[in-house]
């Protein structure tokens, strides 16, 4: 095998290892703790709660013009759940279900824990 | 309880400057595909396209290898999100095509490191991998940035 095949092979072989590093996660055990209670993934929920909650609850959970600041609020699942799918005040009930409720529920716990 | 650590040190640093974590990927993606667009352009003009650009010389060259070393630097914190804390995801389309060019990215890009020295290959070599690179990344901003930016939120 001539020299000008180096470059594809140390190409494959970072391909191989990116692979291996992805499927091996090893930050996931670092998301809160919330998440193994929940059954959510955190991160997912913060893509989902950036989509359809923070236009009122601000960025990341700020607070914002409409809803109350969720950050080191000190909510519970059970609470987060319950505005989730009963809504409240203006908050309509099931803005999120099924796996996205899960998600966004585990990131709400997850940014509220002061 | 050290990798927590870190992956809670890395989310506090991001979220200084901007709102989330996938904020901070967004914007450094789109970034880094800017500087892309750069080396396409010095690229072209270093093999003697675009004759309406300036002089090639070193001055071309010098902006190709710098915007190629920005580039790939602010493609780090996004590779360490995406790869170590995210994985290999496959719920939807875009997130599989996203996870299956971004596996081959690095790849691709190891070997066009490679390439810019090896003389041995055909001068069409460095070009096509170039532009495979480039049209990679492309394809993985359009899978994220641009979905974050259209349908999640536009700003930091």
């Amino acid at each position: 095998m001539g020299p000008g095949w180096r470059p594809f092979l140390v190409g494959a072989a970072v391909v191989v290892g990116t692979f291996a590093l992805a499927q091996a996660q090893v930050f996931e055990p670092s998301v809160p703790a919330a998440s193994a209670v929940l059954g959510g993934d955190v991160y997912r929920g913060e893509t989902v709660f950036q989509r359809e909650c923070a236009s009122c609850h601000g960025p990341g959970g700020e607070g914002g013009d409409v809803g109350p600041r969720l950050v080191a609020a000190g909510l519970d699942a059970a609470t987060v759940t319950a505005a989730v799918q009963q809504g409240r005040g203006v908050m309509p009930p099931g803005l999120v279900s099924g796996g996205d409720e899960a998600d966004v529920v585990t990131y709400v716990v997850s940014i509220s824990t002061p | 309880m050290l990798l927590a650590d870190v992956s809670e040190t890395y989310t506090d640093l991001v979220t200084t400057v901007f709102s989330s974590t996938i904020a901070a990927k967004a914007w450094l993606a789109s970034a880094a595909l800017v500087l892309v667009l750069v080396q396409v352009t010095t690229a072209a003009r270093i093999y003697g396209r675009l004759t309406f650009l300036p002089e090639r010389g070193p001055a071309i060259a010098r902006l190709h290898r710098w915007s190629g070393r920005v580039a790939f630097l602010l493609t780090l914190p996004v590779f360490f999100h995406c790869v170590t804390i995210l994985g290999f995801q496959t719920p939807d389309t875009r997130v599989a095509l996203h996870a299956v060019v971004g596996t081959f990215f690095y790849g691709v890009f190891a070997a066009k490191v490679l390439i810019v020295r090896d003389r041995s290959l055909p001068r069409w070599a460095l070009p096509t991998v170039g532009l495979t690179l480039a049209s990679m990344l492309g394809v993985l901003w359009l899978t994220s940035s641009f979905w974050y930016f259209t349908t999640v939120r536009f700003g930091l």
